[in-house]
């Protein structure tokens, strides 16, 4: 049955003229692919209505009891935009970029939020996209669809999509240190989980240990090093967990997330004595013991050590997006995430190859700003995004300015406040947001901003 | 009643033909300056007026009423003007598209970034009533009120964001309307209930036969009501 699907994919894609419009993509290949996707003629919605009179060209879902997809709209799963073959998507052209991000407002839709999967295709080019809360990143690269290829790269779309990852992983980085990433993996942790998630915080620095110390907690004794140099080996076996009793309304409530504490037998170690123990395709050890999270955790997030060494590195693999905190009144900090985003960041998307990790857009952390200095802060970035745009060809924009269109030149930068209350909360050994009122609004604010629906 | 075949066409009307309708707020420097550049620079408003036929030779102007000022300032005797049709509709789109009215949206569904989105705006206007409130504190609080059934704005003055009744409760209908949905009979939803004053409740609690009413705190109905019947 399999390869009856299978071969009527490849003799479908064989059978499209060369030059098929978007209307013979969209008639002749959109439901032999969702078929080939495991979805029947009854779970796939033409035209699906996303309000203000738009449409994405399917939607699909599975039957759930009595609830068919094609009768009741509802909940839909994945949404599908297709385009001609006469849109050309080599090289992140710029149709290609404007497809990705047709799709992502389709994603975004208030009617889409049961939505987790977005697949756009030309049947040249194809590409996953996972939607997680409000966060939309790649599942795969734009993979190229031949007759060889097609059925092997629907198959593994078909795998991911059946059974996606429970957890979001964010990994809080930036190569300058001292911009606020531990304040901010702490407090991130602390609210989503007071929000009803659950998360996992791995203290990723073993030179500093902050995460850990700042949560009061005692550092691991070797646990994570042998589960990074011992195949045989849980990373599980280092979780620890944080608790915090919380008064409301006369009433105790305990929350709670895990942590990871970060290795003392890491601290000090030169990257080199660990990159002898761990293969030379190294980077992806944290990503793989990271498997049992990913279907446990709605979140897991890790403090990236500053610097762009081995650690860092681990840790921005094992990342799908990564969030990138900065100071605007130091230059040095808006600098470095762009050398992240232009080149760190690709440099482990070649190494992993299925299209993450990507940045998220940078936010200004915890500075008193006023509007003179906002405005310097603002013309260096132009001046950074202009740079690089010239000398290598990457556009910066929507990483810095992500409300940024040519007529609407907005640009606004989110920022937490500065705060003496979320500075000072390091020494009571508990999130500033679990303390204070004030700063379990401000990262309320942020993570409804880039995390939550 | 406006001719249908000249309905979004430019045509060039007596601007005593046209009744300015509610007139500029414009300050005098603008339409002083203006004028006087208007006339230097060839004397034609090339971003045409607004109006609507009244009846055979008479117009209401709709939109863009700073520009008729200018003329009047200038002298023109007539300037280039769009016909529009008659609708409420096209009179309130095209003064909110000429920036002349600020656009309300509907706090009763909108989402969390459009409320953000309009209570940083009202904050950033000069001499704003609410510049000192929190814009996150704000967003959130209103955001996860159930706003869905208010009536009312004066719910927002008790969720302790700054927002006080008089001043910059007002500020708010500005860029806030609501369209409620009525309250369901029963309600168990516990943030929904934990917003209601103890009185409501208890007036609940009787309609759904629940006993020992008299001796129960805020905490309890609440606790109470929340239990499905």
């Amino acid at each position: 049955m399999t390869s009856m699907t299978m071969n009527s994919l490849r003799s479908v894609l064989q059978s499209l003229p060369e030059n098929a419009g978007e209307a013979i993509v969209v008639e002749h290949f959109s439901n032999p692919l969702l078929e080939a996707l495991g979805f029947q003629p009854h779970e796939i919605y033409p035209q699906y209505p996303m309000g203000d009179r738009k449409a994405v060209d399917k939607a699909a879902r599975k039957t759930i009891g009595n609830d068919i997809f094609l009768h009741s709209g509802s909940n839909p799963y994945l949404l599908l935009e297709l385009k001609g073959r006469n849109c050309n998507w080599a090289n992140n052209s710029a149709p290609y970029q404007s497809t990705v991000h047709q799709l992502k407002q389709y994603l975004l839709a208030p009617n889409c939020k049961s939505v987790q999967w977005g697949i756009i295709t030309n049947s040249c080019h194809i590409q996953l996209f996972r939607k997680h809360g409000k966060v939309v990143f790649p599942a795969t690269r734009c993979l190229p669809l031949n007759l060889e290829k097609v059925d092997e790269i629907v198959a593994s779309i078909r795998k991911k999509i059946e059974k996606p990852a429970k957890a979001l992983t964010v990994t809080i980085y930036n190569n300058k240190g001292g911009v606020g990433k531990t304040t901010t993996s702490v407090n991130l942790a602390g609210i989503l989980t007071l929000l009803g998630k659950k998360v996992l915080v791995i203290d990723f620095d073993p030179n500093q240990q902050d995460l850990t110390t700042s949560l009061g907690l005692s550092l691991s004794d070797g646990k994570v090093l042998s589960a990074l140099t011992n195949r045989d080996i849980e990373l599980q076996n280092a979780i620890c967990s944080y608790s915090f009793a919380i008064r409301n309304r006369n009433k105790d409530a305990e929350v709670k997330f895990d942590v990871i504490p970060a290795d003392r037998k890491m601290a000090n170690k030169a990257d080199e004595i660990l990159k002898d123990k761990i293969p030379k395709t190294g980077a992806r050890i944290l990503h793989r013991k990271l498997e049992f999270a990913r279907q446990k955790y709605d979140y897991i997030l890790i403090d990236s050590p500053p610097n762009w060494r081995f650690f860092s590195k681990l840790a921005v693999y094992a990342a799908d997006v990564v969030l990138i905190p900065t100071k605007h009144n130091n230059l040095f900090s808006i600098e470095n995430a762009a050398t992240a985003i232009k080149t760190f960041i690709p440099e482990i998307q070649a190494e992993k190859a299925d299209g993450t990790p990507v940045a998220l857009p940078i936010f200004f952390n915890g500075e008193r700003t006023t509007d003179p200095q906002l405005t310097v802060a603002q013309k260096e970035i132009q001046n950074i995004i202009k740079k690089a745009r010239e000398e290598d060809r990457f556009d910066l924009l929507p990483y810095f300015f992500s409300k940024y269109t040519k007529a609407h030149p907005d640009c606004d930068i989110p920022k937490i406040p500065s705060y003496v209350n979320i500075a000072s909360s390091a020494f009571s050994r508990v999130p500033a947001v679990y303390r204070d009122r004030t700063a379990l609004e401000y990262y309320k604010d942020l993570v409804k901003e880039y995390f939550l629906i | 009643m406006s001719n249908p075949k000249d309905i979004g066409h430019l045509m060039h009307l007596y601007l005593d033909e046209i009744d300015p309708g509610k007139g500029t707020e414009a300050p005098e420097f603008l339409i002083k300056a203006s004028a006087h550049l208007l006339n230097q620079k060839g004397g034609r408003n090339w971003v045409p007026i607004i109006v609507r036929e009244t009846s055979e030779d008479c117009y209401e102007l709709i939109g863009n009423s700073f520009i008729y000022a200018v003329a009047e300032e200038a002298g023109l005797e007539r300037v280039w003007c769009v016909i529009a049709d008659d609708s409420q509709e096209t009179a309130e789109i095209s003064q909110i598209l000429a920036g002349e009215t600020i656009p309300k949206i509907n706090l009763s569904k909108a989402s969390r970034d459009e409320i953000k989105a309009a209570l940083e705006y009202l904050i950033e206007q000069p001499s704003s009533p609410i510049k000192s409130i929190q814009l996150a504190t704000a967003t959130n609080r209103i955001d996860e009120a159930p706003r869905q059934y208010w009536k009312t704005f004066d719910p927002i003055t008790n969720l302790k964001c700054g927002i006080t009744k008089g001043k910059k409760l007002d500020a708010l209908k500005q860029i806030f309307y609501l369209e409620p949905q009525p309250l369901p009979d029963v309600i168990t939803d516990i943030s929904l209930l934990q917003a209601m004053t103890t009185t409501d409740l208890k007036a609940m609690a009787k309609k759904r036969g629940i006993s020992g009413i008299s001796k129960m705190k805020k905490d309890d109905l609440v606790a109470a009501l929340s239990q499905s019947p």
